[in-house]
Parts: structure tokens; sequence; C-alpha cells
């Protein structure tokens, strides 16, 4: 848990659901879809990764869960973004901009 | 509040572990499924379309395992794993078990006990409204009480107060309902009185301005005990009468069950109707009066305020009111502030020993971490991580509190009340005590705090354990553990030695205050009171006449007198003026405690006669006024015969009285006043005009000298009053060594409480000490064996084991010591006749331990020299 890869990767995968989330509430399955979709087919999230790193969001409550029906009637659990997810949301695509703000920076510097 | 959120997870996971594992499954199944329809439509068989699925999800097992485990699964199932391992190893060890949760429930349990009477005696609020605007007016220095004129005079003056109510509780008035006569416990109130506290009656209604006016039809207010006891909670007693000392009374209103103020009281009746009795505005009447402050205006500037008024009828009266001043003291620190400091103390002691059980507990639990160390050994070497045994020997310790705190509870339950009954009814709101939520709360939080506080120590020890060392060396103790122990034996001797010394001070004490002489002879001596309840004094004087004779005559009777107050009661206090002197200035005239007594008083209570006479039969009404002194007031004629010296009561008119006796001091409040003499005279009932008796007494004591033992005749002498008159009410019936004891009720109840600790603390200390001897003993056995075969001497083998437990005990003694000397401070004021650093009770406190705990090493010692060298040296 303190490993501090995993905390960068936990991080930035806690902010890509939040990110596909933000379009609309969505089922576990979805998520990876839409994940995939919107980094044009670059990103792939594990399975494995996606439940826990789910269910730890939930705790925070940022997101809640509700059992629901997708587009062929089949039962599924379904993912909306709280509140203090929205905002959540925000606070870290403003430190992952000034992130990535700086490291180019540095990167154009001679 | 995620914190919240998580908590709330993991007690779901714990108790609906199966929906919530359902719930994960339910979800990666969806998954699954979607893949798999999503592989199919891009032209897959079902077939493929599964196992391509299946693979790309990876190790389904494992994913659901972690998923749950975020779910909040786990950790309530390890605690439960960790309760249910503790309580089977609390089981296997029943031993251990059993002395520990009786060492920490009777802990607890006393703690307990005391808190439920701390909590309800100081902590919990009086059920009046917003209590804390509510102050007792009492007048002069100390808040004494308040004659009525003066305030009736500042009552209307000015508003100081947002309302005031004068209170006169010990009233006793003779209720004659259906049965036998009843004496009942009354109480004068002024108008408002309800209504300035708060309290609603529970029906009918507060007393008004009218119902107070001097000559208003007579009105009365039940208490709720009374009411139900004897009109069976009948609600239409409103507006009825009931006949009190032969009066009729209107009832006006019942108060609720649990409205208490002060004394108990039956009956609450108008002040201001016995407006006549209290004119005498230089009078000490034992008037409170209780005051609500005005919003927003303290407790000082009332008082202020308060004695502008006193200034102006200080010029106004200056005969009765020079120095007098209003003093204000809040309600709760009037009613409990006495009470307080013992109390707290008690509460003090009692800590100590939980402190003591809780060093007990931790040593025993070191002596089982010694043996248990190979099953630690094992656990790590399974994996198990320092945190994790810590863990798991803490909840060993916590589920032993709490089974402590359990039966600490049910201990309290039973003690709170066992010590409530014990108590002298003089504390006030004691009845109120009992385990209530606040207590329970407090038990917990002890349990908690215990648990943790002899089991943090353990834990930590065993959790730091050299593995492959501990595997290799079996049950060899280590050097660390030792000094853990050690150090808990001292502190244990030191703690005990503090409260020995606090119970040796108050036992030294209370052995004072009984060699106190209290002046008069106290075995054989029957007292009762018998009420005045005819207006007609000639029948009066003939009844107490006729009873006094009556009862003269019965076998074993020595003599009879009566008086109208009894030492160790309470007193009238007037002040008086010697004849021929020069008039004192206003307010400084000298007062003395006032007896009117029978001829026979002297004789009867054993007070010595120190020169002159007592009275005679041939003092009448129609004789000149006599008077006798006790030795105190003799002091007033320093150089020149008291007798013939003539006294006042009055700085003009009134009778004036020729001393023609002087008699021993007697104690009059309590048998600790010894070294403030108030001084005392006697006048003769026999010279008071018959028809001035009512007007004077409402209680007149008979005081019967035995040859047997007194209470042998109550029976008899309560006869021959029901022969004279079968209506009369005769209550208190008392031997005089009963007053006596009932006075030092309070301290011999402080006395045997700290006592009993010092006790159980005492009997804990030398459990402690000899428990660890004997374990060091044992772990010796092969050094001592050693020692032996190299030629060590028996008495050598003694030295060395007594040596170890003595040096621990004097450490502990001279800590104990050092807190004594800083503790027994405290606890000055209870004291009587003995310094707080007494050095006979410190020096002897000290030897009884020292003798105790060298016993305590004895038995040990004499263990270690059967040690037979050969078996020892052969030892594993």
């Amino acid at each position: 848990m303190s490993n501090p890869k995993a905390d960068l990767l936990q991080g930035t995968l806690d902010m890509l659901i939040l990110k596909a989330l933000s379009l609309g509430p969505l089922h576990g399955y979805g998520i990876i879809q839409r994940i995939r979709r919107m980094s044009d087919e670059m990103l792939t999230v594990e399975q494995g990764a996606l439940y826990p790193a789910l269910y730890r969001i939930e705790l925070k409550g940022w997101i809640s869960g509700k059992w629901g029906e997708n587009e062929t009637g089949r039962k599924a659990k379904f993912y909306k973004l709280t509140r203090a997810g929205q905002k959540q949301l925000r606070l870290e695509e403003e430190s992952w901009d000034r992130l990535v703000l700086v490291v180019t920076k540095m990167r154009e510097a001679t | 509040m995620r914190g919240l959120n998580v908590l709330v997870a993991r007690l779901r996971a714990l108790l609906w572990r199966d929906k919530v594992l359902h719930d994960i499954d339910e979800e990666l199944r969806a998954h699954l499924e979607m893949e798999v329809e999503a592989n199919r439509e891009m032209g897959m068989t079902l077939e493929e379309a599964r196992l391509s699925a299946g693979k790309s999800f990876g190790n389904l097992g494992s994913i659901r395992d972690l998923a749950y485990e975020v779910k909040g699964g786990g950790f309530m199932e390890t605690v439960w794993q960790d309760l249910r391992y503790s309580a089977r190893m609390l089981f296997k060890h029943r031993g251990f078990t059993i002395i520990a949760v009786l060492t920490l429930s009777l802990g607890i349990g006393a703690n307990t006990a005391i808190f439920s009477i701390v909590n309800a005696v100081l902590l919990r609020p009086f059920p009046y409204q917003s209590p804390e605007q509510l102050v007792i007016v009492g007048e002069g220095v100390s808040g004494g009480s308040v004659s009525y004129p003066n305030f009736v005079d500042w009552r209307d003056d000015r508003n100081v107060f947002e309302s005031a109510s004068a209170v006169r509780s010990n009233e006793s008035y003779n209720f004659s309902g259906a049965g036998e006569p009843e004496r009942l416990q009354g109480r004068l109130v002024s108008a408002g009185f309800l209504t300035l506290l708060g309290v609603k009656p529970l029906i009918g209604r507060d007393f008004l301005p009218e119902d107070n006016r001097p000559g208003a039809a007579p009105a009365v207010m039940l208490s709720y005990g009374f009411w139900s006891r004897n009109f069976g909670n009948d609600p239409n007693i409103i507006g009825k009468t009931i006949t009190l000392n032969n009066q009729r009374y209107t009832v006006t209103a019942i108060t609720p069950q649990d409205f208490e103020f002060g004394l108990p009281a039956d009956v609450t009746i108008p002040i201001g109707l016995s407006a006549e009795r209290f004119k005498a505005r230089g009078a000490d009447p034992g008037i409170s009066v209780v005051a609500r402050l005005k919003p927003n205006v303290s407790q000082q500037q009332t008082e202020t305020e308060l004695n502008v008024v006193y200034k102006r009828l200080e010029q106004q009266y200056p005969d009765t009111n020079t120095g007098r001043r209003g003093v204000l003291m809040p309600l709760h620190e009037s009613f409990v502030g006495s009470v307080r400091q013992p109390l707290l103390i008690l509460f003090g002691a009692v800590g100590l020993v939980l402190l003591i059980a809780c060093a007990n507990v931790a040593n025993l639990l070191l002596v089982r971490a010694s043996t248990r160390k190979r099953e630690m050994s094992v656990r790590v070497a399974l994996g198990a991580n320092r945190w994790r045994i810590i863990r798991q020997l803490l909840t060993e310790s916590l589920l032993l509190a709490s089974i402590g705190g359990v039966l600490g509870v049910l201990l309290a339950h039973w003690g709170t009340s066992f010590i409530a009954s014990q108590l002298p009814g003089s504390i006030p709101r004691l009845a109120e005590a009992n385990v209530e939520l606040r207590v329970l709360m407090f038990t917990l939080g002890v349990s908690v705090v215990t648990g943790l506080l002899f089991g943090l120590a353990p834990a930590l020890q065993a959790s730091r354990l050299n593995l492959t060392e501990a595997l290799k060396e079996g049950d060899r103790g280590s050097v660390g553990r030792h000094k853990l122990r050690n150090v808990l034996v001292v502190c244990e001797v030191a703690l005990t030695l503090t409260l020995l010394v606090g119970a040796g001070l108050l036992i030294q004490s209370f052995r004072r205050v009984l060699q106190v002489d209290p002046g008069f002879e106290t075995q054989n001596l029957l007292t009762m009171q018998v009420s005045v309840n005819n207006t007609d004094g000639n029948q009066v004087a003939s009844f107490f006449k006729q009873v006094q004779e009556n009862v003269r005559s019965l076998p074993g009777v020595k003599s009879v007198a009566i008086s109208n107050g009894l030492p160790l009661g309470g007193a009238n206090h007037p002040i008086f003026f010697i004849q021929g002197r020069p008039l004192p200035e206003p307010g400084k005239a000298p007062s003395a405690i006032r007896y009117t007594v029978s001829p026979d008083y002297f004789q009867t209570m054993g007070i010595e006669v120190i020169k002159g006479r007592v009275f005679v039969s041939q003092d009448t009404p129609s004789t000149p006024p006599v008077v006798v002194i006790d030795e105190a007031l003799a002091q007033h004629f320093p150089n020149e015969d008291p007798i013939g010296q003539r006294l006042s009561q009055s700085a003009s008119g009134g009778p004036i009285y020729e001393i023609v006796g002087v008699v021993r001091h007697v104690e009059q409040y309590n048998l600790e006043g010894h070294a403030v003499r108030t001084p005392q005279f006697y006048l003769n009932f026999n010279q008071i005009p018959a028809e001035r008796w009512p007007g004077l007494v409402r209680r007149i004591n008979l005081l019967t000298r035995t040859d047997v033992e007194p209470t042998g005749l109550a029976a008899a002498v309560r006869g021959q009053i029901a022969a004279l008159n079968k209506d009369q009410a005769v209550f208190n019936v008392r031997t005089m060594e009963q007053i006596v004891s009932e006075s030092v009720a309070p301290r011999r109840f402080s006395m045997l409480l700290l006592a009993v600790f010092a006790v159980v603390a005492l009997a804990l200390a030398v459990i402690g000490i000899y428990g660890m001897l004997s374990y060091a003993v044992a772990q010796r056995t092969r050094e001592i064996g050693l020692r032996m075969t190299l030629g060590a001497q028996r008495t050598d083998v003694m030295r060395l084991v007594i040596g170890h437990g003595m040096k621990l005990a004097v450490a502990g003694v001279v800590a104990g010591l050092i807190a004594s000397f800083a503790l027994t401070r405290t606890m000055r004021n209870l004291l009587f006749g003995v310094s707080a650093t007494d050095p006979i009770t410190f020096a002897s406190i000290t030897l009884l331990l020292a003798v105790v705990a060298l016993l305590a090493c004895w038995l040990p010692a004499r263990r270690a020299t059967k040690v037979d060298p050969m078996v020892a040296l052969r030892y594993e």
C-alpha cells in the first residue's frame, strides 16, 4: 500500500474512472470500454484492477453504485458520480494539468 | 465521513458477509457475460467467447478476495477470530482467568460504585430550571441563617433578585389521619417557592402571596410520597383539608415525585403563617433563603446590590443589624460543598486500588507471557507480524477487562445500594445514586483503559521476541521482563502504602474523636422527643410534670428530666448582656447556647457541677429568675466570682437572671468542635409561667437515666406517655450512645470505606509480591541448585530470595512515603487531632507493610531452600 509507484498508478486510475463516469452512470464493463474509447484505444484497464478501485472510490463517497439493467436488459451495477466525486475529479485534473505543465517546462528548458 | 463509511462497510461485511460476497460475485459475473456478448458480436462462437472473456479477466478468485477486502471484509473477521481465540485461551487457563477477572471486577466494581455516588451527589445537575442561577442567601460571614424581618425588608425593598423565597426545613407536625397520629417532616416556604425553582406541581398550584400573609387561611402542599401513602394518589384531595397540629390546612398542591429540596419534607407550608414566631430581627432562626439571580447579573454584583440594602438596615436597626451582611453561595455549593472533598478522596483512593489491581493482572500476564513464548514464536514463524501479535494479546486483555467490567457493574449495582444504605442521611441526593447511563459509560471507559493499561506492556514485551533465540531457549526468562515485573511490584507497594497511610490517619482521627469528653455521661441514657401541640399551657405543663413523675416510678429508672435541646443536635443561640457592664457596641454582644431544662437535668445528664448550685424545686415562676452557666461563659468573669452576677437576654427590659451555679461545658454541635467552645447557659422550665410553654417550645426532650440497658425501658416509658394521652406523638426514641454514634457516622463511614480499600490494596500487594517471588524462584531453580552445590547454605539462599523481595518492598515503601507526604495534605481538613504527616501513623504503617512484605517473601524463600541441587542441575 505504501509503494509510491502503486500510489501513482492508483491515483491515475481513480481519475480515469471518475472521468469516465463524468459522462454518465455506467457499469464496470462499460467503464473499461469507455476508458478505451476515450483514450483512442490506447489504455486498457485490467478488470482485476478496476473492481477494487471502484469499491475503494465508492467507500470514499465519490461514486455510488446501484443495481440496474443495461441496454440488453441484463442486470448490472451502475455507478454514478456523486457531488464529492465531481469536486474530486476537478481537483485531480487540475493537479494533473499542473504536473504536465511542469514536466513539459522542464523538458523544454535548455 | 470516510472513517464512518469504512466502519459501516466493515460492520456490513461482518454481519452480512454472504450478501456482500454475493454482490461482488453478481457484479463480476455480469461483467463476464457482457464481455462474452461483445465477443460473440465480433463473431466468436459461444465457447471461444467464454474462453477469451475468462482469459482477459484474469484470476477471478483473487480479484474477488481483493474486492472483498476493499469492501471492508476481513477486518471484523480478524477481530472476531481474535476474540474467539482469546476466549479459548482464557477458558483453557481457567485459574489465571478467574484470578484476573475477580481482581478486575473488584477494582472496576468499587470504582463504579463510588463513581455512581459521585455522579448522583456532585455531577448530576439539580432538577430545577437553570440551577446555575440559583443561590442560597445567608447572613453573617459564614452564611448563617437569615432573620425573617430582614428577608421581608430586602425582598420588598428593591429587586435585587429575580425572585427569592425563605425556607425553613426540619419542622415537625402531628398528622392525625385515620390511624395512629403520625409525625411529619415539614418545611416552611414563602410564596412562589416552586415557581422560583422552575418546578411545576404535579397537580394544584404553588403558594400565592395571599397564602403567605399572616392570618391567611392555612394552606399546605403535600409531597408525592405522603400523598400516595395516605391518600392513595387521590387527585380530589386538592381543596380538601387535612389536620396538622390540631389545625386544618387546605391542600393546594402535590409536589412532583422526584422533587426534593434540602431535608425531606412531607408537607410544605407558607412561612408567613408563622411570621409571629420569627418576628425578632436579631434572631438566628434557621431560615435560609433560596433566590434566583437576575439574568446576566453576576453573583458578585448581586451580592454588592444586596449589601446596599443591608447597610441601610444597619442604620435603621443598629441594635440587631450592626455588622450583618448578606452572603451568597451557589445552590450546588451550598448543598454538596461539604461532602465534595471526602467523596473525591474516596474516589481517588478507589482509583489507586484499581491501579494496584492492574499492576497485579499485568504481573500475571507477564508470567503467562513467558510460558506462552513458544506459542508466540510459532505464530511469528508462521508469518504473523508484530502488530498482529500485539493486537491478539490486547484483544485478550480487553476481553478480560470487559468480563471484569460486566461483573463489576453487577457488584456496583449491589454495592451502591449497600453504601447508600450505610451512609448517614446527611449526604444530599444520595438516594438517587444508581447505576445509570453515565455510570455505565464511565465503567466502559474504565474497563477499556484498564485493559490497555495492564495489557499493553506485557503485549509489547511478548511481541519483541527474537525468533531463533526463543525457539531455542525454551522457558528461561529474559532480563527485561524481570525489570518490568520489579517495577510493577515497587509501584504496587508504593500505592498500597499511600492508601494505608490515608486510612491510618482517618482511623487515628476517629479514635481521637471518640476520646473527646462530651461533658456528660453517654451510657444508660434514653432520650425521646414529645411534641407540644396543645395550646393550653397549663395542660402542657401538668402533662409533662405527670409524665416525669410516672416515668421516675418505673423500675430501673434513676432520674428523669425534660429539656428543649440536646447536645449533638441543633441549638438556640441568643445574645446575652451582663448587668452592670457598659452596653456592648451594637451587634457586638456575646452570644451563647441556651437550654431550658427541668431541675433534674444536670443529674440525669451527668453534667458535673463546678461551683454553686443547680436548679431546685424551690425555684418557681414567682421567685427571682436564676440561671446556670457553663465554664466557658464563666470566663466572661475573669477576675470575679460569677455566682451572684446577673444576665439578661435583651439590652433593655425582660427578666434579669441571677447566676447561681457553674457546670461543665458540653459539646453541642458535634464532638469535633473542641477548639471553639461556645458558651452555654441554662434556664429553668419551672420558672417559666405555664401559659408561655406552648409558644416557647414545639418539642420537648424527655431524658431517662437508667440503671439498666436503656433500650429495654423504651416501651415502658412510651407506655406511660400513652397512658396519659393516647394521641400524643412520640418520636426519635434513641439512646444517648446512639446519638453520639450518629453524630460521628459520616466520619465512621469514610474511615471504614477507606480502610476497606486499603486492606484490599494490601491483599493485592501481598499477592503481587508473593507471585513475583515464587515465579522468580521457579525461574532460578538451576542457579539456586548450582549455588548449593558450590557450598551455599540454606540461610544464604533464604537471604538471596528475601533480599530480592525486600529490596523491591523497600523501594516501594520509600516511593510510597514520598507520595503519602504529598497526598495526605489534601485530606488535612478531614483529620481530627492528628497531623497529615503524623509520624506515628507513618511509622506504624511502614512497619506493618514491611512485616507483611517479609511474610510474602518468606514462603517462596523457604521453597527455594528445599531445592535439591542434584534435581535442579539435571533439570531441563
